[in-house]
């Protein structure tokens, strides 16, 4: 499953303004191009502040994104949805950030599963209690392969080519992220 | 697999959690919840988790001060490409160029030679008499012409590494080494370039030159792409 992020609802008309909105763009047209970055900001903020929990570094980020969306942008060529091209670069760049600088000082202190009855967490967490603040407390490792693969929707293996970790090792962080969150979540 | 042959394992529990609950149902371990209550409640967690984690893929509202703050970068940038200035690379996927050694040494001191004879030959004072209105036209549309060309580079350049980057892992380590080491003495040729473009910015050789280096960059990018 490659993940993609939402394109706006579109009528042919549409679909037809949006390219022409993506052509001006590619010349040069910054007004096309601020038309570009309200359909798709929002979704590239939220990516970026899963990602690195920390809301002015997000803001940054998304920022890095677009300037360099821009100097990209004459190289689109359509052959993917705009938002798709968009959010491969976003992960390129947050992905690139994490490397450079690792803060891994957070610790995710493993506890004994407990894997007996925990109460209502289905209702709680549909209840939206704060998963991003839940998010925040794991590690930029096991962080950054949750938010790809269960809210942005990657494989295990699009997740490994992009991070350079082996497939099998993306998995056992999910897990890990998983039970770490569940853990939070029901608290 | 089950773990002692009681429960499922772990990979099996998040496996289960991600199948919608229609295919569930058919499915060889998914029968096991029917008969086992920790594992069942187990999935259901985790399910619950996924389904949340899903849900929360949302836009999140714009902050009103990030898109001028974009534009005026874009802007910024666009002055300093057209003034023929160093540009910066955002959020860069490598390190700043280290000049060192390296396998395009002579590619270096070739380019550092050109340089010289390029800016001394650029700097030498004009004949006397007013200035050619038609060269200095061409000069300027060579000017314009190696800006767009350099910029094109630099853009393909970017994108080259970007998908270098996804490429790294399939890359032998003493070839991506290698790779490194190339990428770094031609950054560090173009850096140069940069500088004295920024000393000189009107001398079309150190131009030229500049593209030329980037051209050599989308070459060396373009083959190790390939190889990977």
């Amino acid at each position: 499953m490659t993940a993609q992020l939402r394109e706006p609802a579109t009528a042919v008309n549409d679909v037809v303004d949006a390219a022409d909105v993506v052509h001006r763009a590619q010349r040069g047209d910054l007004d096309a191009f601020e038309q570009l970055y309200r359909i798709h900001a929002g979704a590239v903020l939220a990516l970026c502040r899963r990602m690195v929990a920390d809301e002015p570094r997000a803001r940054e980020l998304v920022q890095d994104i677009f300037v360099r969306a821009w100097e990209a942008l004459p190289g689109f060529r359509g052959q993917s949805a705009l938002g798709t091209w968009l959010h491969r670069l976003a992960v390129n760049v947050v992905l690139a950030s994490l490397r450079t600088s690792r803060r891994d000082d957070r610790r995710m202190v493993e506890t004994d599963d407990a894997m007996g009855a925990q109460g209502s967490l289905a209702d709680r967490v549909h209840a939206q209690l704060d998963f991003d603040a839940a998010l925040a407390t794991l590690p930029d490792g096991a962080r950054t392969v949750f938010v790809l693969h269960d809210v942005e929707g990657y494989s295990h293996e699009e997740i490994a080519q992009m991070t350079g970790i082996a497939p099998g090792t993306a998995r056992a962080q999910l897990w890990r992220a998983r039970r770490a969150l569940m853990r939070r979540l029901e608290r | 697999m089950t773990d002692g042959g009681t429960h499922l394992s772990e990979d099996e529990r998040h496996a289960l959690a991600e199948l919608p609950a229609s295919l569930l149902a058919g499915n060889d371990r998914g029968a096991h919840l029917r008969d086992c209550a920790a594992c069942a409640d187990d999935v259901e967690r985790i399910r619950a988790l996924v389904t949340a984690a899903r849900d929360a893929a949302r836009d999140a509202p714009l902050p009103d001060d990030l898109w001028p703050a974009i534009r005026s970068r874009i802007e910024a940038r666009k002055v300093v490409a057209m003034s023929g200035a160093p540009m910066s690379s955002t959020g860069s996927l490598r390190p700043r160029p280290v000049a060192r050694v390296g396998a395009l040494v002579t590619f270096g001191a070739l380019t550092a030679a050109a340089l010289m004879l390029g800016v001394i030959d650029n700097r030498r004072p004009p004949a006397n008499g007013p200035a050619d209105p038609g060269a200095q036209r061409s000069a300027a549309v060579t000017a314009t012409t190696v800006a767009d060309s350099t910029r094109a580079y630099q853009q393909e350049a970017q994108q080259l590494l970007d998908r270098l980057e996804l490429q790294r892992a399939l890359l032998r380590p003493e070839a991506a080494r290698a790779l490194d080491d190339d990428l770094r003495t031609i950054d560090a040729a173009i850096a140069e370039l940069q500088d004295a473009i920024a000393h000189d910015p009107e001398n079309p050789a150190l131009r030229q030159l500049l593209a030329s280096s980037y051209r050599q960059k989308v070459e060396l990018l373009r083959r190790a792409g390939n190889a990977g």
